[in-house]
């Protein structure tokens, strides 16, 4: 009996040596483990977001040319004024049909940039939980006077364009997050909130 | 109110009351004084609901944010005043009001809301909330944020095997110890430490079974964990590296809700998903510049645009920096990668390859990344073809000449070489 105790414990004696070491190695999270060619995996190549010694603030990802436009670009000649933001109102109507399938297009857009402060259901209640974004008017609000002399319902689509493409009040510009059919797209849907429920 | 009410009681302990119906009648006076202060406090509750609802989307008690701070404003205008800006702006400007015209003017000419359906006494409650407002609004808090929650957890366990260990070298010490005591009492010889070690280890070396059986053991961990080894070159798995701003997903997408696309929009439109450039967190932050774990963070992006914001607004000439952020997902060049086909083609969500985003502090690589993980995914997944018409005339022709076979990304060239390696 006693020998094969010794034994088991002879046995377990090596590991016992073997587990003090493995437990003192890192689990290193912030390290990106071996590579076997790193120059297949960094290639000199560009990629979009790498950093390129070629310009001063090292940014590879340039923004466009003064002057010039990138391909598909549509220009929206109304300022951030508020002048402007009638006028857009006035003048601009949405080029896309108003057909089911665009509105759902636009709700879905409406899901992923406007509903966390508007609201799903464009009631106001999104669910960011930051007080400044805690008192966003409803759509389909009709008692409050807005910059237009008019309610919230009574909103144009050019002054919803207008406020998407510039921002207005707390809300930031949006038009270098969503183009200008994902716009108008958007406008559409939102004017269909507008109606209430 | 309180006190006035206090020495009124202790007064009439010393008049009759009977005799003196004026004192009565006065006390009541006092009674009711004393309801309405409490009515007023009822005031200020409502005149802060109303406040919430309506005002914080453009106004802050003690810092400017899209109009000025509020404290106060009740000594620098009359309540009459007050009353018929709130109820409509528009109006006092247009008739000339020398101080609605100033403050319109301060604030870029843009137009305060009008609010024509607050009664006079919302907007005294409004004035009452704000003129007893708490000294600092609170930054709602919902979860405490801590930065590299993930290393913090690696190190605690590091602690217990640690703990562990130090605990069973004690026991053995504490047994050995024992030993010698009892081989004392016997009347047997005890050994010091270093001398019973080495009879162990020649006691081992002694027996050659015991030492091949070790050997072999040792070599087929040494094989396994140099396989392992092996497989895990050139795979990130667990990549969980500190960003330059300790920006939290779990805040972020999981506790606020934006969807993944707010800030990775070209995802549906390109081959990389974005890392979203600062205008993109100033459409929120030009506003918020508190987060649960205080200014410092926020401040970064502030300091990498040039945004000063306490004047709330972009700071002239000042040379931008970029935010380094440090990339976790990588591919090798020589494989291609289009995110807008997944995500919009393909129908896929983000957590599918990416993990559980919306609850890490910390992003973490969930998925291996490797070709074999493409393919495992290629052979299985069905493609989605219910509301999707980008595969409508391939599917129609796929069952036309596959009758009964599965409809998935491999049956569409999913696995040719030239896909990907092009």
């Amino acid at each position: 009996m006693k020998k094969v105790c010794s034994n088991i414990l002879l046995i377990a004696m090596p590991f016992l040596v073997l587990s003090l070491f493995s437990s003192c190695s890192n689990n290193e999270a912030d390290k990106p483990g071996y590579e076997f060619m790193p120059d297949m995996y960094r290639s000199p190549s560009l990629e979009i977001y790498s950093s390129n010694t070629f310009f001063k603030d090292s940014l590879n990802a340039r923004p466009s040319v003064e002057g010039t436009m990138p391909r598909g670009f549509v220009a929206f000649y109304y300022d951030n004024t508020l002048e402007d933001y009638l006028l857009a109102g006035k003048e601009l109507k949405n080029p896309f049909e108003n057909t089911e399938d665009n509105i759902e297009k636009g709700k879905q857009l409406y899901q992923m940039f406007c509903a966390h402060c508007h609201g799903k259901n464009g009631d106001g209640k999104g669910s960011i939980t930051h007080p400044v974004y805690g008192a966003i008017p409803s759509y389909a609000d009709d008692v409050m006077i807005r910059r237009t002399g008019e309610n919230m319902n009574d909103l144009a689509a050019g002054n919803i364009y207008h406020a998407i493409y510039y921002g207005l009040n707390a809300m930031g510009p949006h038009n270098t997050q969503i183009n200008d059919t994902e716009r108008w797209l958007i406008t559409m849907y939102v004017q269909e909130l507008q109606k209430g429920n | 109110m309180l006190q006035l009410n206090y020495m009124f009681i202790n007064m009439t302990k010393f008049i009759n009351l009977s005799k003196y119906p004026f004192t009565i009648f006065s006390s009541l006076i006092i009674l009711l004084f004393a309801v309405s202060a409490s009515v007023s406090a009822q005031n200020i509750e409502e005149g802060e609901k109303l406040y919430k609802a309506n005002c914080t989307a453009c106004h802050q008690i003690d810092s400017k944010l899209i109009g000025p701070a509020l404290r106060g404003v009740s000594d620098k205008y009359s309540e009459e005043w007050l009353i018929k800006w709130i109820k409509n702006s528009a109006e006092m400007i247009a008739a000339g009001d020398p101080d609605a015209i100033a403050i319109w003017e301060e604030y870029n000419k843009s137009p305060m809301t009008a609010f024509p359906y607050f009664s006079d006494d919302d907007v005294k409650n409004i004035l009452a909330y704000i003129e007893q407002a708490p000294e600092k609004q609170a930054v709602v808090a919902t979860t405490s944020v801590d930065g590299g929650a993930i290393v913090v957890e690696d190190q605690t366990s590091d602690y217990v095997i640690l703990t562990i260990a130090i605990v069973l070298l004690l026991v053995i010490a504490g047994l050995w110890k024992i030993k010698n005591t009892l081989k004392e009492v016997a009347g047997e010889e005890s050994e010091d430490l270093f001398s019973s070690i080495i009879t162990l280890v020649n006691a081992f070396f002694a027996r050659k079974s015991i030492v091949t059986l070790t050997v072999f053991i040792i070599l087929g961990f040494g094989v396994n964990s140099a396989w392992n080894l092996m497989l895990g070159v050139g795979v990130t798995k667990g990549y969980a590296p500190e960003q330059p701003i300790a920006y939290s997903h779990k805040l972020h997408s999981g506790i606020n809700g934006i969807d993944c696309n707010y800030c990775h929009h070209s995802a549906r439109h390109g081959k990389s998903a974005a890392i979203p450039s600062a205008n993109v967190c100033m459409n929120c932050h030009t506003y918020i510049n508190e987060g649960p774990s205080g200014k410092a963070e926020i401040q970064k992006i502030y300091d990498a645009v040039g945004f000063d914001p306490e004047k709330g607004q972009y700071i002239q000439g000042y040379e931008q920096k970029p935010i380094k952020w440090v990339r976790i997902h990588n591919l090798p060049d020589h494989a291609y990668f289009n995110h807008s086909q997944h995500v919009v083609a393909g129908g896929l969500e983000c957590q599918d390859c990416h993990g559980a985003i919306e609850e890490m502090e910390v992003v973490e690589q969930h998925a291996e990344l490797t070709m074999g993980w493409c393919i495992d995914c290629h052979r299985q997944t069905e493609v989605k073809v219910a509301d999707n018409d980008y595969y409508e005339e391939m599917h129609a022709k796929f069952k036309e000449n596959h009758p009964g076979e599965a409809f998935n990304v491999e049956a569409i060239g999913g696995l040719e070489c030239g896909k990907c390696h092009h």
